[in-house]
């Protein structure tokens, strides 16, 4: 039990229901429904993007191209739904495939090169991002299913289905992880290749299984973004994708992943989601001059980091006492 | 022969060959890139991209990152600019109080990092958000216009119309990061830090100074870049410094430095820049489809990249055989 | 900070006016004038929105900005201000098709949405777009570029990010307009909306390709910035040069005879008379469905928020020129696109 108040997710919610403690004092509107809606909507896309880059931080390293692999598997749903007149759930699947494919060039290229996968996907994310451009010439695909959209705008109790579709895909995310031989193994071999060699894991191949669940979310996220939109734009995570950086990195951070690799929390980082998504629809609602939000805001990240570590010391400190 | 095999094993030799034989091969192609105003501004690139990158090289070399090196440089840049227009400060003065607070940023991550233990991606990550934020209060994103002559005529004019005056901050620089890191026990301590914090500790230098005095450096060197990108731009752009994170990050590993920290090379760190900003340049001058560009530069870099790892691997068999 | 349990009886007297009466009772405007990210262009808006405000009695006008430059922060910034109450929206569309949900969902919750500056892509929610016709602008400019030039009128053309559907118009746009003109697009630089690239960038070009141009068409803010400047550095004036919109290096260009115009936007006048509009709007006015609309590549219900060209003669009063063009819309504005209950 002690174990669970050091943890960085026991932290995340004291976090979480510290600012929304704030924010509703503040502003009541705070839990209108709509409010609600438009936070777990936003949260359930930047959670996915999360566990997306998550799941390469397992190997220890990273990928700058999740965005750009997004961006792909969303334009190849449009593409094959308006242009190649398939039905959108065998869409889903293209748009999945494309991912995973692209997802497996990059663990393969890091894997064969010994390249780090930081230079890898700085190269490949230019190569697809740019391949997109030039196949979709910068436009949209619009003419989408009405299941599609409709998926985007349905809430259950206020909450997104997005957000619900990212819960999921967390809880399954977390069981593979926890219970498969698979899993299990993508962690030790990114904790320590070495040992795990020693131990019969293959950890190549676990690391282009990683690069490849990374796309593998990275295109659901994606996938989520289209119906949010209903559409699928080019310019959906920014130029080559790098919007999505920020939010990939902040949640697994803030959730306890370790960068070294090895250590991965599924909870922590959607928890980590929630709360930047909080942070920031809370302070937009408040009427500071809006160009000081985004100073407040990383003052607000820099107080939950460092009030994360105090609250640690202080309790490693008195559980010796 | 000696001799040369060593120059051949050098970090830099690799690159430099690289870019030599691009911008021969190109210029034969076509004349026009290796006319002096080309390689002006060919220069004028590698020197303001140069400062950026040594800037970030300097917190690999510790084994870190330093993800807010563009919100540090944006800072400076529209702290260097606005002194000037508004305080009505002389261009000396507003510089170095830029840099001042360049350093006072960099000191800011550092002390966090080295006091907390929190890892430097993390600290950086939200004080790159801090910087900015700060930036886009103080600007409103409105730029400053009223730049000095004597700023603009140092970030367009040439030494004895040869060497862009732009280019003489990070010559000085990255041979005071040369002397630093080879010569000083600063950078030896900085070097030791990154192959192996543990066992750092316990030979006595302190981790902690080590740590600070790294991220001040790097603060100081993006601020650098901040007041060079206002000369070289002539106006005072909030923008500036947004997209310097990738590039930080990419030349150096073009170049051939390791991201793990504890071996780092000045030389073979602005190869890195020249192998970029001559992709850059050729694809501009080629006239490849816009919708190309992208895609073609991902795969320059991934050939540029490769090329030095196959030489290192190459090399390694070689000692392996001797 | 405004006082909330005063502003929550207003929306609940809204929300009970609504349910009792089933129209729609606008008690008060609250205006929300919201760029797509932090960029010069829109400086106009933040002033034009007081004016606004003040001249037409409105509950409020307040521009506010998106942090980043980012679909995603400009719709969370939508989303928190239409539950703060803000009803009725002047947006520069972050994406021209990816935004038409964000417009949904405001206009679910009974607010009225116009787009200003650029368009959101037809179909979509917004009663009209009131704005520069991008592609059309590109046109005209490469006109004006086509007059001043003399012998071989050889173009190069600088435009912005390729995401951006815009872009495209612009290429279109260009072509289109030296194809007519006996002129050709030598080559396209794009992406260069980043300072550090677009210096980079064109100066290589000029560096190389100077003499092969006769020409520049400039249809982004910061090459337009980049290209003056690379031209007063070279020195050169036998290239011409028209650029786009009202940045004080261009406009100083301009007066040097380095740069010879500039495709003017209205800024200014898109967020005022777009203000006035909607207050109307939620005043028992209704948008006339056979107005004469004129249509562009996005939207069919497009209103010209005014496109001037400024020359050399006209660079010392360019903000008196667009001050007209915006009382003339404005004095037409009701006539021509509204049908309003007396």
């Amino acid at each position: 039990m002690a174990s669970f108040f050091l943890s960085n997710e026991f932290g995340l919610i004291v976090g979480i229901c510290i600012f929304i403690a704030i924010f509703s004092w503040v502003d009541a509107n705070f839990w209108s429904p709509f409010n609600l809606f438009v936070i777990s909507r936003s949260a359930g896309v930047y959670a996915l993007i999360g566990l997306s880059m998550m799941a390469v931080i397992a190997t220890g390293g990273l990928s700058l191209a999740i965005g750009a692999i997004g961006v792909c598997a969303a334009m190849a749903f449009g593409w094959a739904i308006e242009s190649a007149g398939l039905h959108w759930s065998a869409s889903l699947a293209v748009a999945l495939a494309v991912a995973l494919a692209l997802g497996y060039v990059n663990g393969w290229l890091v894997v064969r090169t010994g390249i780090h996968s930081f230079v890898i996907t700085l190269a490949t994310m230019s190569v697809f991002f740019g391949g997109m451009l030039f196949l979709s010439q910068g436009q949209s695909f619009r003419a989408l299913p009405a299941e599609i959209t409709e998926f985007g705008r349905l809430k259950v109790f206020s909450i997104s289905a997005l957000f619900l579709t990212a819960v999921a895909v967390a809880l399954l995310l977390a069981a593979f992880y926890r219970f498969a031989a698979l899993g299990r193994e993508m962690l030790a071999a990114g904790a320590c290749p070495e040992a795990a060699e020693l131990s019969g894991v293959h950890s190549g191949r676990m690391f282009i299984l990683c690069h490849v669940l990374s796309a593998g979310l990275a295109g659901i996220a994606a996938l989520l973004v289209t119906a949010r939109f209903g559409a699928a734009i080019p310019s959906m995570a920014g130029q080559l994708g790098q919007d999505w950086l920020m939010p990939g990195f902040l949640a697994p951070v803030l959730g306890g992943t370790l960068l070294s690799g090895g250590r991965v929390s599924v909870p922590g980082t959607v928890l980590g989601a929630i709360l930047v998504t909080i942070l920031a629809n809370g302070l937009l609602r408040m009427s500071i001059g809006e160009f000081w939000v985004q100073a407040i805001l990383g003052c607000l990240l820099l107080a939950a980091v460092l009030g994360d570590v105090m609250r640690k010391r202080y309790l490693a400190a008195s559980g010796r006492a | 022969m000696g001799r040369t095999s060593a120059y051949f094993q050098a970090d830099w030799f690799g690159p430099a060959v690289i870019s030599v034989l691009a911008v021969l091969v190109i210029g034969l192609i076509d004349r026009a890139f290796i006319s002096p105003a080309a390689l002006d501004v060919l220069i004028l690139a590698v020197a303001l991209n140069g400062m950026i990158v040594l800037s970030q090289m300097v917190v690999i070399a510790i084994g870190q990152m330093n993800l807010s090196v563009g919100g540090i440089g944006g800072l400076a840049a529209i702290s260097f600019a606005g002194l000037m227009q508004v305080q009505g400060l002389p261009p000396v003065a507003a510089a170095a109080i830029a840099l001042l607070i360049g350093v006072a940023a960099g000191l800011f991550n550092g002390w966090l990092i080295a006091t907390t233990g929190i890892s430097a991606f993390v600290i950086t990550l939200a004080s790159l958000s801090l910087f900015k934020g700060i930036n886009l209060g103080i600007t409103s994103a409105q730029p400053f216009y009223e730049i000095p002559a004597v700023v603009k005529a140092f970030g367009s004019e040439a030494l004895f119309d040869m060497l862009p005056f732009l280019s003489l901050p990070t010559i000085v620089i990255a041979f005071a990061l040369m002397v630093l890191l080879t010569r000083m026990p600063l950078g030896r301590n900085i070097l030791a830090v990154g192959a192996n914090p543990g066992a750092v500790a316990l030979t006595g230098v302190s981790l902690k100074w080590t740590v600070i005095a790294a991220h001040v450096i790097s603060g100081f060197l993006a601020a650098a870049a901040g007041v060079m990108a206002v000369a070289r731009l002539q106006i005072g752009l909030p923008t500036i410094g947004d997209d310097w994170l990738l590039l930080s990050f990419a030349a150096p590993v073009i170049g051939g430095a390791v991201l793990s920290g504890g071996h780092v090379s000045v030389g073979a760190t602005l190869w890195g820049v020249a192998i970029v900003a001559i992709i850059t340049q050729a694809l501009v001058l080629f006239k490849i489809d816009p919708y190309l560009v992208q895609a073609v530069l991902g795969l320059l870099i991934l050939w540029a990249v490769g090329i030095n790892r196959w030489r290192e691997v190459r090399a390694r068999k070689g000692e392996g055989k001797l | 900070m405004f006082n909330h349990s005063a502003f929550r009886s207003i929306l609940a007297a809204g929300v009970v006016a609504i349910a009792s009466s089933g129209a729609i009772a606008a008690l008060d405007t609250k205006v929300g004038i919201v760029p797509g990210g932090p960029h010069p262009y829109f400086s106009a808006w933040g002033p034009s929105g007081k004016d606004a405000s003040r001249d037409f009695k409105l509950g409020a006008a307040d521009y506010k900005v998106p942090a980043k430059w980012e679909l995603g922060e400009q719709n969370l910034l939508l989303e928190s201000m239409v539950s703060q109450g803000y009803n009725a929206f002047i947006i520069f569309p972050g994406d021209s098709v990816g935004s038409v949900s964000t417009v949904a969902d405001l206009v679910g919750h009974g607010a009225q949405v116009i787009a200003a500056g650029g368009c959101f892509k037809d179909p979509s929610k917004a009663l009209f777009c009131l704005g520069t016709d991008t592609g059309n602008s590109a046109y005209l400019g490469t006109k004006e570029l086509l007059k001043v030039m003399k012998g071989s009128k050889r173009i190069l053309h600088l435009t912005g990010f390729m995401v951006d559907p815009n872009t495209q118009l612009r290429i279109d746009g260009v072509r289109k307009a030296a194809q007519e003109g006996g002129g050709t697009v030598v080559q396209v630089i794009a992406d260069i909306d980043a300072p550090e690239a677009a210096a980079e960038k064109i100066g290589a070009f000029m560096a190389a390709r100077a003499g092969e141009i006769d020409g520049i068409i400039a249809t982004a803010w910061v090459p337009a910035v980049q290209a003056a400047n690379s031209l007063r550095k070279l020195g050169d004036k036998r290239i011409r040069m028209v650029a786009i919109d009202h940045d004080e290096v261009v406009i100083k260009a301009i007066k040097d005879g380095f740069v010879d115009g500039t495709m003017l936007q209205n800024p200014y006048g898109q967020a005022y008379v777009g203000a006035y509009a909607l207050d109307r709007l939620r005043h028992g006015c209704t948008v006339k469905a056979d107005a004469p609309w004129k249509s562009n590549a996005l939207t069919a219900r497009f209103i010209d928020s005014g496109t001037a060209y400024v020359d050399a003669a006209k660079a010392g009063n360019f903000v008196g020129a667009m001050q007209e063009i915006t009382k003339g819309l404005l004095n037409s504005f009701e006539a021509t696109y509204l049908n309003c209950k007396k």
